[in-house]
């Protein structure tokens, strides 16, 4: 699939900090892309850019092949977006926030408004004035803003900013319906590991301005190998068997009469095999799949959620051997 | 597509800002009411007076002149006032007197109405000029002030920018908004005034006839300083130089407004609407009080503050009297006019410089 949005070298500096330093990405037409990264990251900063909100200081951001900043017009034809904090004019109602804001894309079309406010569930509530909404109900009607002109990319910048775990999964049930149903693309900005590893198919890692790591989901989270759990009758004899397996590590496991084991590649089989031929007795094999967080914390050495999160602090870490852009 | 943006920005205003307006429609209808139940009150009667015609108030403005001359001469002759050709001597007061009379005489003598004749001139030298434009000029000034800031501070602003148009586009249909907006207003509270004078002058009056107007209000009126302009050009001509004020301060606080948030932006443009004309009255009042010559600070006039109502300076409102010190009469209009003008283009070029640059934080 060709690519939708192409980032290349962009950076950018607010005085002496470097908010991006020469990050590229790129996201193909009807992938649901999660970009993750801790405050600070510079996550908003891009998608400012590509939004045509600021200009970068050196690189390139398009979309659709236009220019973000120079081709702005033409850019903008292609995405709808929502911010961190959903922008609605509170004084106005859904319904005529919705109006409002199509009268920019060209004449109203008052049935596509009434299917928005269906889709994101506002029917009900759509003729009260906005600053009487819920968190969730504002980015809600956001999305359906975003929504507004069929776009080709949804750029989304938090959205689940302020919405209660019911609204949180119906909003990944609607994205994804989008993307299979309508090929929409969508441009997923979060810091909701768990979010991002059930709706995204690809993610960018981004810590300080830099690109950590990207790739297929899967391919990152066992970009740092395998690891196995297994139950064995003798476990100092088991760590000894396993070492001796050319490419695997092994150590105490954190359950009794159990190991953990590491490998550059899938060497199950062969592990098991050799335990059994040890005269080792093996309960179970288990393959632990490494979750998204652990790759976060070995990309970032943010832990999701602490106090370093907010503020981006602690040591850089070493970019990911794979998938750097 | 164009015609949408305006139309959102209106839809905006009037819905984010309709208290303003009621509040100003509220205090019209007060000042009305007031108006009418002091006259009730002092005159004795609920409906409006009879008509005067022109000639008779300039043939008892001449009177009145003329006894204050006489009074005048009376006191130099028993040598009680200032003499000598000091600023405000008595020769000077009996000079000015004097040419009063002989300025209504020579209109009376052309058939020449004064510019204060009529109702309809009134009401655009009344409501188009003077304390009623300083007031709206400020008001539509706050309202210009919100009208990039307000968004940034709502940050309704990212989304805007990120839609398919242009920069400029959303900062013309904004100007273009404020500026419809003020129009309306200006328009209205213009009828308004007209329908005040019309009854306190117990007529509508002419609304085809011509009127004269001094080319320096403080030379005698005679010959080339006479300019003679039919009711609806002089009120157009009014309803210009209101607009070209509003014009201005709508591009200066745009220019506020492309720069700062809501609070700020209002803070700023209101503080510079109300305290510039302060500084400049202490100012003038030093220079004054330094040279003993008010003309001296005349320059003043043209630091664009004091020039946001510039069809005060066509004459003064009541009375025939000669110019005043900032100098009255068409030359100065003009003058006033060609200021605004130029700190019009010069803040609307500024905002439009600052806004298409400007890196929105959203």
């Amino acid at each position: 699939m060709p690519a939708i949005v192409e980032v290349e070298g962009l950076s950018k500096k607010f005085g002496r900090v470097r908010a991006l330093n020469q990050i590229s990405l790129s996201v193909a037409e009807g992938e649901v892309f999660g970009f993750l990264g801790p405050n600070g990251a510079g996550k908003t900063t891009t998608i400012r850019i590509l939004l045509g909100l600021q200009r970068a200081d050196g690189g390139t951001a398009r979309i659709g092949g236009f220019d973000s900043w120079t081709e702005h017009s033409k850019a903008a034809r292609l995405f709808g977006a929502t911010l961190e904090q959903p922008a609605l004019y509170g004084f106005l109602s859904g319904r005529e926030n919705l109006r409002l804001f199509a009268r920019t894309l060209g004449p109203v079309d008052e049935k596509q408004i009434t299917e928005l406010l269906d889709t994101v569930g506002m029917t009900e509530r759509a003729n009260d004035k906005v600053k009487r909404y819920s968190m969730g109900m504002r980015q809600r009607l956001a999305l359906a803003q975003a929504m507004l002109g069929k776009p080709r990319l949804l750029i989304l910048d938090e959205p689940t900013n302020g919405l209660d775990p019911n609204g949180i999964h119906g909003l990944r049930i609607l994205l994804r319906k989008l993307a299979t149903e309508q090929g929409l693309t969508i441009f997923f900005s979060s810091h909701l590991l768990s979010e991002v590893e059930e709706l995204c198919d690809r993610v960018v890692v981004l810590h300080r301005g830099e690109v950590k790591a990207a790739g297929e989901l899967s391919e990152l989270m066992n970009f740092k190998g395998f690891q196995y759990r297994i139950d064995v009758s003798d476990v100092d004899k088991a760590i000894d068997v396993v070492r001796s397996v050319n490419g695997a590590t092994a150590e105490r496991g954190t359950i009794k009469d159990s190991i953990t084991v590491t490998a550059d590649m899938d060497l199950g089989r062969i592990i098991n095999h050799a335990l059994v031929a040890a005269g080792i007795g093996v309960d179970q094999l288990v393959h632990m799949r490494r979750g998204l967080e652990d790759v976060y914390i070995d990309l970032t050495g943010v832990v999701p959620g602490s106090p370093l999160s907010a503020s981006a602090g602690g040591p850089p870490p070493a970019p990911s051997p794979i998938g750097r852009n | 597509m164009f015609f949408n943006l305006v139309r959102n920005e209106l839809q905006k205003t009037w819905r984010s800002r309709w208290i303003v307006f009621a509040v100003m429609g509220v205090i019209f209808l007060l000042i009305a009411g007031g108006l009418y139940t002091y006259y009730v009150v002092t005159v004795g009667r609920w409906s409006p007076p009879a008509a005067v015609a022109w000639q008779t108030t300039v043939r008892a403005d001449i009177a009145n002149n003329q006894q204050e001359l006489n009074s005048l001469e009376q006191i130099k002759q028993q040598g009680d006032g200032p003499q000598g050709g000091g600023q405000f001597g008595l020769d000077d007061a009996i000079a000015q007197v004097q040419q009063q009379i002989n300025d209504d005489q020579y209109l009376l003598d052309h058939d020449i109405a004064p510019v204060q004749s009529f109702s309809i001139t009134l009401a655009a030298l009344f409501a188009l000029g003077g304390i009623v434009m300083f007031l709206l000029v400020r008001i539509f000034g706050w309202l210009a002030s919100e009208q990039i800031a307000g968004e940034r501070s709502d940050r309704t602003i990212a989304i805007l920018l990120s839609r398919p148009m242009s920069r400029d586009q959303l900062l013309l249909a904004k100007a273009v908004a404020s500026f419809l907006i003020s129009l309306a207003v200006v328009v209205v509270t213009f009828l308004i005034v007209y329908a005040i004078w019309a009854f306190v002058t117990g007529s509508v009056g002419p609304l085809t006839a011509q009127v004269g107007i001094a080319v320096d209000g403080s030379k005698p009126l005679a010959g080339n300083n006479l300019v003679v302009m039919s009711i609806p050009l002089f009120v157009l001509m009014c309803l210009g130089g209101a607009m070209l004020g509003v014009l201005c301060v709508q591009g200066m606080s745009l220019l506020v407004s492309a720069v700062f948030g809501r609070w700020a932006a209002i803070g700023i443009t209101l503080a510079v609407l109300f305290g510039a004309p302060l500084v400049s009255t202490v100012v003038g009042g030093i220079i004054f009080a330094i040279s003993q010559n008010p003309n001296k600070a005349h320059f003043l006039n043209y630091l664009f503050v004091n020039v946001l109502a510039p069809v005060s300076a066509l004459t003064p409102v009541f009375g025939n009297g000669s110019a005043g010190p900032s100098g009255t009469g068409m030359n100065e209009f003009g003058f006033q006019i060609a200021t605004l003008a130029v700190w019009t283009v010069a803040f609307f070029l500024a905002a439009w410089l600052i806004f298409h640059r400007k890196q929105e934080a959203g």
